[in-house]
């Protein structure tokens, strides 16, 4: 389902300097699984996901996803792999926040002109989903951290996308909301998604609904 | 099937618009006023362009004055049988007319004699003698004229103060019209006698004479046999008065051009600020989009939208304000620069001109380059990798 080979990802500090993000990484994540990046802060697990969801090139190598060779995707091509098959919840959920729930959840719709019935059936699936249809209405600005990042997953999920990346997404949240995030991902893995977690939160390492653990160093895995 | 236009993305610019409402309606308000400057600027050039074609238009190829003591002088009406024999001259005809200072209103009238059966010399004045009776007790009056009159009670009559401190009244038998605003807004017409007997301009004499000559090659020629033929006289060709006109145009149109100047100046200032880059937020809600998969196209197309809301609406309203100004109000304060005179002259209404090249030049001056200024700082952040905006 993922695979990346050989792959170098250079970041520019200015003319002459660069810092390597991922130094020859190679790695191969099958359809289904569950698999945790873990490592520290600047380690290259985030990177990782950045490269999967072709939000970033590599600077060598090739990333290989859903069978396509996504690394050397024009940038409206990426785009419509992104949308297509990539669901990202990103560490800070990048909501717009002064739209609603629901206007935030539909965005990755926009573009692609749908009939107004065919949206509201696909909001309505993820409302469920991830219990958040009596929030429909508001602002995501005024909802907590734990509604906000449910936000974020119903928009992942609003095309029904087959690979799922979440960076850091436990970051912002307590305990509790931690322990339900982890249940999500449980009813995501039961409907056959690929999903790929990049955290520093032990909370994940050793979990039964986990297939892989890899660990990420400097940009290498170890 | 589905609708080519993106609803969705049109909502979604509305509602963006929204989100920054005193921002859009701060931008939107300045751009509105910039244009309805720049178009009232323009529709006033346009109308006085206009009036000031058709009164040179309308003018005689040649005006014969008496010039004494380096003056304007009556001139014998003999001359006009002498002026007659010579070739290419097709007519002549003394005119009895001048200003008369009315007082009470501060303002002048233009008074022009015609007679009921010579070959009138302009085109609106041969309707205007079908109507005027010419026993010297009736005149025509232009509508400024009109309005004057009505103001100071003068409705059906007026009592003119001749020379000698006597009165002579007048009714007023109609309002003249005449091609233009300027050319007939001032005057009253009534009969030669009339005039004669208002200003006391004997029978042998007259105020000029204008000649037409049938072949307009020939006027130049004709103008220095008769300036030969009576050294004392100031003979003006129409292509005299036209530079004389345009002159007078000229210098008023550098003040609008200085007005014009201005507002362009503030146009392009916000022009600038807004194509010189992005807020930090909306560079993130560009990487947040993409990052979802908008493409870089959407995201552009997304923010034409806005663009062309914005500065559709404010050209609109601007014009629709503009051509209200212009010709509803009669642009208080921006008409009096050109029409300086006024004080001394009845006031004039600025004819209706709708240009269409001067609309569409307004068009292309500001909404375009509006829409330019917000797709170019927005398709500069939607090029750069997501990853990159929103990190």
């Amino acid at each position: 389902m993922i695979r990346l080979i050989d792959v170098v990802k250079k970041y520019e500090v200015n003319q002459n300097e660069s810092v390597i993000a991922l130094d020859n990484i190679n790695l191969e994540i099958k359809k289904g699984e569950v698999v945790v990046l873990r490592g520290s802060s600047g380690s290259g697990k985030s990177t990782i996901l950045s490269l999967v969801a072709a939000l970033s090139k590599p600077t060598s190598g090739e990333v290989v996803v859903a069978d396509e060779r996504i690394s050397k995707l024009p940038d409206s091509f990426a785009s419509d792999f992104r949308r297509n098959t990539i669901g990202f919840v990103f560490q800070k959920y990048n909501l717009i926040p002064t739209l609603s729930v629901e206007e935030n959840i539909i965005l990755p719709l926009v573009p692609i002109n749908l009939d107004a019935k065919e949206i509201k059936a696909k909001l309505e699936r993820v409302l469920g989903m991830f219990h958040i249809a009596h929030k429909a209405k508001q602002l995501v600005k005024n909802l907590s951290g734990g509604e906000q990042q449910r936000v974020a997953i119903a928009r992942a999920n609003i095309n029904n996308p087959q690979i799922i990346l979440a960076d850091e997404p436990t970051a912002n949240l307590d305990s509790k909301l931690s322990l339900s995030f982890v249940e999500i991902v449980g009813e995501l893995k039961a409907e056959g998604k690929t999903i790929v977690i990049a955290t520093h939160d032990p909370l994940f390492f050793g979990l039964d609904v986990v297939d892989r653990e890899i660990e990420i160093s400097q940009g290498k895995i170890l | 099937m589905r609708s080519r236009i993106n609803f969705y993305i049109v909502e979604y610019a509305i509602n963006s618009l929204l989100r920054q409402k005193y921002k859009t309606v701060f931008v939107a308000l300045v751009l509105t006023l910039l244009i309805f400057l720049l178009s009232s600027i323009f529709f006033i050039t346009s109308s006085i362009k206009y009036e000031l074609h058709a009164t040179v238009e309308a003018l005689p190829e040649i005006t014969v004055q008496k010039i004494k003591a380096g003056r304007h002088d009556e001139i014998d009406v003999a001359l006009m049988d002498a002026i007659l024999e010579l070739h290419g001259v097709e007519s002549a005809v003394a005119r009895v007319w001048g200003y008369y200072y009315f007082e009470n209103a501060g303002v002048n009238f233009t008074l022009m004699g015609i007679d009921e059966y010579e070959e009138q010399y302009k085109k609106s004045f041969v309707d205007a003698a079908t109507k005027l009776d010419f026993t010297g007790t009736s005149m025509l009056v232009g509508e400024g004229v009109k309005r004057v009159m009505d103001a100071n009670y003068y409705k059906e009559y007026f009592n003119f103060i001749k020379p000698d401190g006597s009165l002579k009244r007048v009714d007023i038998g109609g309002v003249f019209k005449a091609q233009t605003e300027l050319e007939s807004n001032d005057i009253i017409l009534m009969s030669k006698e009339g005039v004669r007997e208002i200003f006391d301009i004997k029978q042998s004499k007259a105020t000029d004479i204008v000649v037409r000559v049938a072949n307009f090659n020939e006027v130049a020629t004709i103008a220095s046999k008769i300036k030969l033929l009576y050294p004392d006289t100031r003979v003006i060709t129409k292509d005299d008065l036209k530079i004389s006109y345009q002159n007078i145009f000229d210098y008023k149109s550098g003040i609008f051009l200085a007005l014009f100047t201005t507002a362009l100046f503030a146009f392009f200032i916000i022009i600038y600020d807004r194509a010189s880059g992005l807020s930090s937020e909306q560079k993130r809600e560009i990487g947040i989009l993409k990052a979802i998969g908008w493409r870089v196209d959407d995201v552009l197309r997304e923010k034409f939208y806005e663009g062309f809301i914005v500065s559709l609406f404010a050209y609109l309203v601007g014009i629709s304000l503009a051509l209200a100004f212009v010709y509803i109000f009669h642009a208080p304060l921006l008409r009096e620069i050109f029409s300086g005179y006024s004080q001394l002259k009845t006031s004039f209404a600025l004819p209706f001109v709708l240009d269409v090249q001067t609309l569409a030049l307004l068009f292309f001056l500001t909404v375009p380059l509006y829409i330019a200024a917000i797709i170019i700082p927005s398709w500069r952040s939607a090029t750069l990798e997501a990853d990159e905006v929103i990190r």
